[in-house]
């Protein structure tokens, strides 16, 4: 019986996505040997260890059905939240924010982990919620719950600062509401409602350096030795790529230290400005079959919960890869966003496995009665 | 029932999930077109910005041409020395504080140099220039040797600070402040200069200021070379191997070609002569040659040290030039004028002599004062000299004859006189500054400045006195006019210039200023000749205690009133009787006979011509002819020397020469 029950796991694993993510992961890994060569740690190896523990984690949650989740959506919820709490207090301060919990001799983001905990949640919300589901689709009364849910832990990872995941989770779990039915009327209540916070956090919330880092995005070019310098120096080392890159170890913006943060923000320039705009395209193709695939994954789940995970994974890889790319070729500002499966960060690193293992084991129940 | 409620409710978000896709493929489609511009229509631009970041040009100075004197002997050469230089950009916040306190420490920094440093740190990092932080600025220019050796042994504690090896000028100490005016001196390009010609001037290169520094600029400063290497986003050089790498080995070190050399006419061994025979605070001295309008010796005291002024130089003690009441930057030889005082009289004389107001044996009597209208001038001599004819009145300088024979003469055959040997405009000697051009005035000139055309402004003139202002060159052109029988040259400093390996580029020969001779008969020139002989080696002559006793050379004294100084000007006495004391002149050439030097002293507020201006020329004279015979003779010794079969024991021309 468990073997049989093996077999058809085997048989029904989702192998396109097993191996887009195993080339990802690949090239992440080359890539970061690149950008991490004479650093006095390599930096890939780590990586790759990482990635080995994501595996191993996707292979024992595989074995479990994933509806499970929706019973640790809670304390997974909590955990998180105690979590960066405790990084407020106890953290470990870098750069003038506390991001960072020491665990041993690891160091965790627990952000990253609010991610992943906030899709859980939104997702058994949204699978549960007859009341919202029976009147046909969402007031604003019904999203009160839902956004109390999101604007905690956003708030306090703001609070880090930590502008960036702050940013890019909300929007993961803004994404997964609007797949959910919204009334036409409460959405425009709610761009209102957005804007006039956005304009209350610029005036009130957001610290010199993040404003700063807007102005910049406005206008990098007139300031290319100040805080336009990252951005300007990321979109050379992109432009100077050009057809088909200069070649793995031949990025002279990387090797040279042009290039702020480039293992970690500005991974994928390392990797336009030596592949290339074809090296970019078939990266870009690669997180574009990613995302699609998840969405393929949540349109053909078996139900609610797994099609709204499935949502909350596709736009997790979506809004990082989008924001992400879109700030290193100068299209966004500058915000501390990782690439998925790229950027090097371990924490990070293990929660993209985990949304894969999410996928994975979605697409495998479909079939499972 | 469970299975089918959801299997409706993922009817429902099938569609959503479709749009969604369509969203993502439309956001990534995005991307791909940023990056399209990016990398494939702006792909050259950033390629090329990218190369930029890393290649930094460093430029190879060029060694600057040296200058020798008439004999090859350097006067102005290079050394080696080290400049300090901090970076702003890469030292900040505590390590600014420790490295500029390490700063003042080794290299015993003044309280206004730890000032600059801090201001000029400041500027650079609140400028709104970004870049201008990552600007190297000097902190100590032309280190001692021993600093060096600190700041090398302290390397890693001063992160942002660069030893960068720079030539100097080196100016030769002992000729330095006699001739410092011809030589002109270096000194940093200024913000200004860089703003008007950036393709011309890069920050921190040094350019020639005054004189031949100046003048010849573009000779001596050879072009400078390139050295293209690999900085990393600190501005650190990176190793060999990343430099062969990624610059093109053509562009990796493009040598520098040095300068052009200048070869004066200036004779160091004259020059140092001169500076040293000369007594006074203030004044000049020119030697030229009589028959080519070449400078020997060009002294003008007091004088800047241009070592210093090419060095380091505080703002106080520039302050403290600027202010000097003595004017050390003033080149007195060219560029500031002097009443002649009697010098001027030979002007006077030739003048009678052309118009045939006076014969050379016709004579005006003296009775010891001149009157005219109401004023009187006097004599030296109170008793009057008689009947004088125009040897005997330049010989013993009076006075009253030059009144009578300037009140026959009128004012305007003078001044056409002595325009025709260059007074009144300037000679055209080409230090690259604008000479002064003095004055001779006319009845023009009277009326334009007086209102109405009086009398007397020839009785002044006739004396050198009243409008009329010269120079110390325009003396030494007019006498060595007189000495060689009419010949009005334009002086010059510069005999060749050659390039670095010694060849010839350009040559300069002797130029007349005027065509042809001046308006006057060679028996009349002569006439002045035997006049101005006479001055010097017969005794009651004016110069005869200055005489030689084995040289016969021909000159004539000058004092010259000063115009009296008002009282709020200086209240000390003593300074007031330097300021309103005569000046002494002297103008002469020799050897009489057969002249080949003029010689002029003027020695500001010296006094008496005869007391302070004949003696130091009669001492150049001296040494002029003492030269003359020493290298007649070393010339001998190395035909001697260099005559094949002569004896065994030859002597090297070279101990010879060291030996001088």
């Amino acid at each position: 019986m468990a073997s049989l029950a093996s077999d058809k796991r085997t048989a029904h694993l989702h192998w396109p996505l097993v191996f887009t993510t195993g080339l990802i992961c690949g090239l992440g890994v080359w890539n970061l040997a690149s950008a991490s060569r004479g650093a006095l740690h390599a930096v890939w190896q780590l990586q790759m260890m990482w990635m080995l523990v994501g595996v191993v984690a996707v292979g024992i949650f595989l074995l479990i059905d994933y509806r499970w989740l929706s019973t640790l959506a809670w304390p997974g919820y909590f955990l998180a939240l105690g979590l960066i709490t405790a990084v407020a207090f106890t953290g470990k301060k870098v750069l003038g924010a506390r991001r960072w919990l020491q665990i041993g001799r690891f160091q965790a983001q627990p952000s990253e982990l609010v991610k992943i905990a906030l899709i859980v949640l939104l997702a058994r919300f949204f699978a549960r919620d007859e009341e919202g589901a029976s009147k046909g689709d969402y007031g604003l009364k019904q999203l009160l719950r839902p956004f109390a849910i999101i604007l905690v832990p956003v708030a306090l990872v703001m609070k880090q600062p930590d502008l960036g995941t702050a940013l890019v989770t909300f929007a993961i779990a803004m994404t997964m509401i609007f797949f959910a039915k919204v009334r036409l009327r409460s959405l425009a209540v709610l761009l209102v409602t957005g804007a006039a916070t956005v304009t209350f956090a610029w005036m009130r919330l957001l610290k010199p350096y993040q404003k700063q880092r807007v102005y910049t995005f406005l206008n990098p070019e007139g300031d290319a030795r100040g805080a336009g310098y990252h951005a300007m120096q990321s979109v050379i080392a992109v432009g100077s790529g050009q057809v088909s890159g200069k070649g793995w170890g031949e990025g002279t913006q990387n090797a040279l230290a042009f290039l702020p943060e480039q293992h970690t923000d500005f991974i994928f320039s390392v990797w336009a400005e030596e592949h290339g705009f074809l090296g970019c395209a078939a990266l870009i193709a690669l997180y574009g079959f990613l995302i699609l695939t998840a969405l393929d994954v949540a349109a053909n789940a078996r139900d609610k919960f797994g099609a709204f995970l499935s949502i909350g994974v596709a736009s997790l890889f979506f809004w990082h890869a989008f924001i992400n790319i879109g700030m290193v070729t100068g299209i966004l500002p500058v915000v501390g966003v990782p690439l998925p499966l790229f950027s090097s960060g371990g924490t990070s690193v293990v929660v993209d496995m985990v949304g894969v293992g999410i996928l994975l084991n979605v697409s495998l129940r479909r079939f499972m009665f | 029932m469970l299975v089918r409620r959801d299997a409706d409710d993922m009817r429902e978000i099938r569609p959503r999930v479709y749009r969604g896709a369509a969203v993502v493929v439309c956001a990534l489609v995005i991307l791909l077109v940023r990056l399209y511009l990016l990398q494939i229509s702006r792909g050259d631009e950033y390629a090329y910005q990218s190369i930029n970041n890393y290649k930094k040009s460093l430029f190879v100075p060029a060694d600057r041409g040296v200058i020798k004197d008439r004999r090859g002997a350097v006067l102005v050469d290079n050394r080696p020395s080290f400049d300090v230089f901090l970076t702003p950009a890469f030292c900040k916040g505590k390590e600014k504080t420790e490295v500029m306190g390490r700063l003042a420490q080794y290299l015993h920094l003044s309280p206004e140099d730890i000032e600059r440093m801090q201001r000029d740190y400041d500027k650079a990092v609140f400028s709104k220039d970004k870049l201008e932080r990552f600007k190297p600025h000097l902190v100590m220019l032309d280190i001692p040797r021993d600093y060096v050796d600190v700041i090398e042994a302290h390397r890693q504690d001063l992160s942002c600070v660069d030893l960068i090896p720079t030539p100097h000028r080196n100016y030769r100490p002992e000729l330095a402040s006699g001739l410092a005016h011809v030589l002109g001196y270096m000194s940093e390009v200024s913000q200004q200069e860089l703003d008007d010609h950036p393709q011309a001037y890069r920050t921190g290169q040094t350019l020639g200021r005054r004189g031949l520094e100046r003048r010849f600029e573009d000779d001596l400063r050879g072009e400078d070379g390139k050295e293209n290497v690999v900085v990393d986003a600190k501005g650190r050089r990176l190793d060999e191997a990343t430099n062969e790498m990624l610059i093109p080995q053509e562009e990796r070190f493009v040598p520098a070609s040095p300068g052009k050399n200048l070869i004066l006419s200036i004779d160091a061994r004259l020059q140092e002569a001169a500076d040293k025979a000369f007594p006074g605070r203030a004044g000049a001295v020119v030697v030229m040659e009589a028959n080519t309008g070449f400078i020997l010796a060009m002294v003008s005291r007091p004088a800047f040290d241009p070592n210093k002024m090419s060095g380091r130089i505080s703002r106080s003690e520039l302050k403290e030039m600027f202010e000097d009441p003595l004017k050390p930057m003033l080149n007195r030889a060219m560029n500031e004028n002097y009443h002649p005082g009697s010098t001027f009289k030979v002007m006077t004389s030739l003048a009678g002599l052309e118009r045939g107001v006076i014969g050379d044996h016709s004579t005006i009597s003296c009775g010891g004062h001149f009157s005219l209208g109401g004023h009187t001038w006097r004599c030296d001599k109170p008793a009057g000299h008689g009947p004088l004819e125009v040897r005997r009145a330049l010989q013993v300088s009076c006075d009253v004859f030059y009144y009578r024979l300037g009140d026959m003469l009128g004012l305007d055959p003078i001044a056409a006189m002595a325009r025709s040997f260059g007074y009144g405009q300037v000679t055209g000697f080409d230090l690259g500054t604008r000479e002064n051009a003095g004055n001779i005035p006319d009845s023009d000139w009277v009326t334009k400045v007086y209102g109405f055309n009086g009398k007397g402004h020839a009785i002044n003139a006739s004396i050198g006195q009243g409008g009329v202002d010269v120079t110390p060159l325009q003396q030494a052109v007019a006498y060595a006019a007189i000495a060689n029988g009419g010949y009005v040259y334009r002086p010059q400093v510069v005999r060749r210039i050659e390039s670095a390996d010694g060849r010839v580029v350009r040559e300069f020969g002797p130029i007349l200023a005027r065509e042809g001779r001046v308006p006057a008969k060679p028996e009349s020139l002569k006439v002045l000749r035997e006049a101005l002989t006479l001055v010097v080696n017969k005794p009651g002559g004016t110069g005869y205690r200055s005489r030689l006793p084995d040289l016969e050379f021909a000159g004539k004294t000058g004092t010259a009133q000063v115009v009296k100084l008002g009282a709020k000007q200086n209240n000390k006495t003593d300074t007031v009787k330097y300021w309103s004391r005569d000046h002494a002149w002297f103008a002469a050439f020799a050897p009489a006979d057969k002249p080949e030097i003029a010689v002029v002293v003027l020695n500001e507020h010296g006094g008496w011509g005869a007391e302070s201006a004949a003696p130091p020329a009669s001492k150049i004279i001296r040494a002029w002819a003492d030269l003359k015979a020493q290298d007649a003779l070393a010339a001998e010794m190395k035909g001697f020397a260099n005559q094949p079969s002569t004896s065994a024991q030859t002597i090297p021309a070279k101990a010879i020469s060291a030996g001088n």
